[in-house]
């Protein structure tokens, strides 16, 4: 027992220790005061913990879902209230399970926002970096596509997207993604600047170093923080872009029980039974809330500016 | 933390922006007179309230209740017509001559006297300005040139009508019930008629007055139209010279409200006194509340799922016959279209001349699979479906998929605006559509052409009916629909009929579901609101308030 607690101690000294011995100590070392300052921070937990719960939902979604979410019972179980036996949640206008849709649900939801994300990150980070550190015509070549795509607003422009490729959960998907890049090149790009002129790229490169390696291995390292900041601050935004698609008939499409279509449907019944258009409300409602707390947290803990307080 | 109350905030009213995206707040109108009737209803189709030029549903009870007609279905028989301004007609031996004598002493709302000439001038026009309901009175051989010689004025109150084949007199009278033969005020609308320059597609220097009525009016009506403004009202006012039961109330007042929500909250609130665009469980909760009531009427409008018939899968019979048993009719009936519609297999509305109501089909999973499977397609089939957007059609579509997935056959659905699924239907690029088919008149032959007459089966077919659209090619039932025009015995005629439903319900290419039943929930004050069997009989002089 004592033993153990004494393993701890030296562990913790050892992450926390001023002089670390090696790269990897060090790594930790960081990682775990960001992990201190994270956890000390309740609200973020809480956001991590719906988003992992979200996560897990979506893994099992077949084994924790009671009905089959997209064939419904029409002539006996519709639009019944929430708490009936058997629909905890209620059904909605073609007898399905709401509870069920819901669950299976997260996985399109989850599906939007890792796809926007391994999308627009990669993009907007490359953009960013190379016009950053080149500069120059580059530089405002790419700059000026950036404020062009930045000059419309986002559904706006998803919406004409989707209008021109056609309804679709992947072409939803593909036109949020176009739209939401250019702040990350914006970030990566100001990022770029305050570093392009330090000591250590001019010494990475007296030693020979290609621009391609320099952006690649020295420049965007440094950046990424600020970005999956700003990235998990996004995707409340991109879940409900994707549910405003979806509501207006450009998501995802039946019967696939996309959140927001499904309010969309329930809009008709809003007076009377709630609880269609309702529950995937809250849903949205709960998941939105996970990412920004989550997000919101992830600044505190990664903002250099805090680290030395 | 500031930063994070700040993000707190935006993302709760986000999430709350979706919650009640569509929660509408009911608008203040003060309650409605009492000697004016309101009623909510969507008008955003009208164009026009000039008769010749409105082919629109909400436009066929303004200008129903606002123009006189020769003659007028009649409401209680809805295959037969009732004298209106004609007090007697005759029909040649040959079936060509139709003469018409008038009842004298009929006013215009004007003052002018009513006379043959007006009847004479409001065909020319309707014919001349050749507008969507203009087919109604050419497909009797009319035309520009000729029907000031065929449509004419004898004497003062003599008018004849000659056409161009032995129909059955039972089809022309029924036309002739449609709102585009209203009888316009001749001396009223030549005042103020505007020259215009002819061209090629029209060779007239006249507009007919169609500028003037697009939004005035020149009948006889029981009420006039006082105004139409796009997207708001309609307003009319008594019409004092009406020559038949002087109407009950002052004013009627059409105020466009779009959704069935917001008409429910303002009939509640007693702002409009008759809602008339409500979904099945608006429509419930109106029937439960006390002072409230609900009324409804079948109408000419048919709903069905097309198969078509380019679509290899698709042509064998023994998948369309599956397809057939594959709706689950007895739940979408008693769910989807509760109260807005019945189960109806045939054709033919109910109402009309030889319809009948066999009902051969109901949802057979077992039996459809059987049939897939002697059409060789024993692991199922998948098909594209193409849907409008809007209620109840997205509904049943979803169902439809749910019960066709049981049998194998997977449904992919299609959503599109109006416009869009139209424009693929009509250039025949879809595997199944759902649409609704409305009766242009009240006659049996409307919904046959359509349903059962493909003339020319070719891409560049110049009759381009439902059948046509799906590629049906049927020359023999085409020539037993054109055929049942010229049975002058109304009942053979209607025995033809019988044997064509028949025919497409065993056959055809289309899964007709329902017949779509009109409602509208009103206030108890009303006394005597009802609604007819068409859009152009609802008619709104009888209605009283308390």
């Amino acid at each position: 027992m004592s033993d153990t607690t004494h393993n701890q101690e030296t562990l913790r000294q050892w992450l926390l220790s001023d002089r670390p011995a090696s790269r990897r100590q060090a790594r930790l070392g960081r990682a775990y005061i960001i992990w201190q300052r994270f956890s000390d921070n309740k609200l973020a937990l809480l956001g991590l913990m719906i988003i992992l719960g979200l996560i897990f939902v979506a893994i099992f979604a077949d084994q924790l879902a009671p009905h089959n979410p997209v064939q419904g019972d029409l002539r006996n179980a519709r639009l019944l209230p929430p708490g009936t036996a058997g629909y905890l949640l209620g059904t909605d206008d073609q007898g399905r399970d709401i509870l069920s849709r819901l669950i299976h649900g997260s996985r399109l939801t989850l599906m939007v926002i890792g796809l926007v994300a391994v999308i627009a990150a990669p993009i907007g980070l490359i953009v960013g970096t190379v016009a950053g550190y080149a500069g120059g015509y580059v530089d405002a070549i790419l700059m000026r596509i950036t404020d062009i795509f930045l000059a419309f607003p986002k559904l706006v422009l998803a919406l004409a997207l989707v209008a021109a490729l056609g309804p679709g959960i992947e072409n939803a998907i593909l036109a949020i993604a176009v739209t939401s890049w250019p702040p990350y090149a914006r970030i990566a790009r100001a990022e770029t600047m305050t570093f392009r002129n330090s000591d250590f790229i001019h010494a990475v490169k007296l030693m020979g170093a290609s621009p391609f390696r320099i952006v690649l291995v020295h420049v965007m390292p440094l950046c990424t923080s600020s970005l999956i900041v700003r990235v998990t601050l996004d995707m409340a935004g991109i879940i409900l872009t994707a549910a405003g698609l979806g509501f207006l008939g450009l998501g995802a499409q039946p019967p696939l029980p996309e959140w927001g279509a499904m309010i969309a449907s329930g809009r008709r019944f809003i007076l009377d039974q709630w609880w269609v258009a309702g529950m995937p409300g809250f849903a949205i409602l709960i998941v939105s809330l996970g990412f920004n707390l989550l997000g919101d947290g992830l600044r505190d803990a990664l903002d250099p500016k805090e680290a030395g307080q | 933390m500031q930063m994070l109350s700040g993000n707190m905030m935006r993302m709760l009213m986000a999430g709350a922006a979706v919650t009640m995206v569509t929660a509408m707040a009911p608008q203040a109108f003060a309650a409605s007179p009492a000697d004016t009737l309101v009623e909510g209803f969507a008008i955003d189709d009208i164009i026009s309230v000039d008769p010749a030029e409105a082919f629109e549903l909400s436009t066929a009870e303004v200008t129903a209740n606002a123009y006189s007609l020769l003659v007028r279905l009649d409401p209680a028989k809805t295959s037969e017509v009732q004298p209106e301004l004609a007090e007697s007609w005759t029909v040649s031996d040959d079936k060509l001559t139709y003469t018409f004598k008038l009842k004298p002493g009929v006013k215009f709302a004007s003052g002018n006297p009513l006379t043959a000439a007006d009847v004479a001038y409001s065909f020319e026009r309707a014919v001349k300005l050749d507008k969507s309901p203009a087919f109604l009175l050419t497909q009797f051989g009319l035309t520009g040139d000729n029907v000031a010689e065929k449509a004419k004025a004898t004497d003062d109150l003599t008018f004849t009508l000659t056409v161009d084949k032995p129909y059955a007199p039972s089809f022309v009278l029924n036309v002739l019930t449609s709102t585009v033969a209203s009888v316009v005020d001749k001396k009223l609308v030549m005042e103020k008629a505007k020259p215009v320059t002819p061209t090629a597609e029209y060779k007239y220097d006249t507009d007919f007055g169609n500028e003037f009525l697009k939004t005035g009016y020149a009948g006889s009506g029981a009420y006039k139209v006082l105004a139409w403004k796009a997207n708001e009202a309609v307003i009319m006012e008594a019409n004092p010279n009406y020559f038949g039961e002087k109407p009950k109330l002052k004013r009627v007042i059409y105020r466009h409200m779009k959704e069935s929500a917001g008409q429910r909250l303002a009939l509640e609130a007693g702002d409009i006194d008759v809602a008339r665009n409500l979904e099945p469980g608006d429509l419930d909760a109106i029937a439960k509340k006390d002072g409230l009531a609900t009324v409804s009427a079948p109408k000419g409008t048919v709903y069905y799922i097309s198969l078509n018939q380019k679509n290899a899968n698709l042509a064998k019979p023994e998948v369309r016959e599956a397809l057939k048993y594959l709706v689950d009719y007895d739940a979408i009936g008693a769910t989807l279209i509760k109260g807005i519609g019945e189960i109806h297999q045939t054709f033919l509305p109910k109402g009309q001349l030889g319809a009948i109501d066999d009902k051969p089909y109901k949802l057979d999973v077992a039996k459809a699979k059987e049939l897939l499977e002697k059409a060789g397609l024993k692991d199922g089939l998948t098909v594209t479906f193409d849907v409008r957007n809007t209620q109840p059609v997205t509904g049943i579509a979803e169902s439809f998929q749910q019960t066709a997935a049981q049998a194998g056959v997977k449904v992919e659905i299609i959503p599109g605006d109006g416009k869009q699924t139209l424009t693929k239907y009509r250039a025949r690029q879809h595997d199944l559509y759902i649409g609704q088919w409305g009766s242009d008149y009240f006659d049996p032959n409307s919904n046959a052409e359509t349903f059962s007459a493909n003339p020319n089966n070719a891409d560049d077919g110049k009759v381009k009916t439902l059948a046509w659209r799906n590629a049906w090619d049927v020359p023999e039932l085409s020539k037993e629909t054109a055929d049942a025009l010229l049975e002058t015995d109304a009942a053979k005629r209607a025995k033809i009929y019988e044997d064509i439903q028949r025919k497409v319900l065993a056959e055809g290419p289309f899964i007709i579901i329902f017949q779509q039943v009109e409602v509208a929930g009103y206030s108890k004050k009303l006394k005597d609101y009802k609604l007819g069997p068409s859009f152009d009989t609802n008619f709104v002089a009888p209605v009283s308030k308390d």
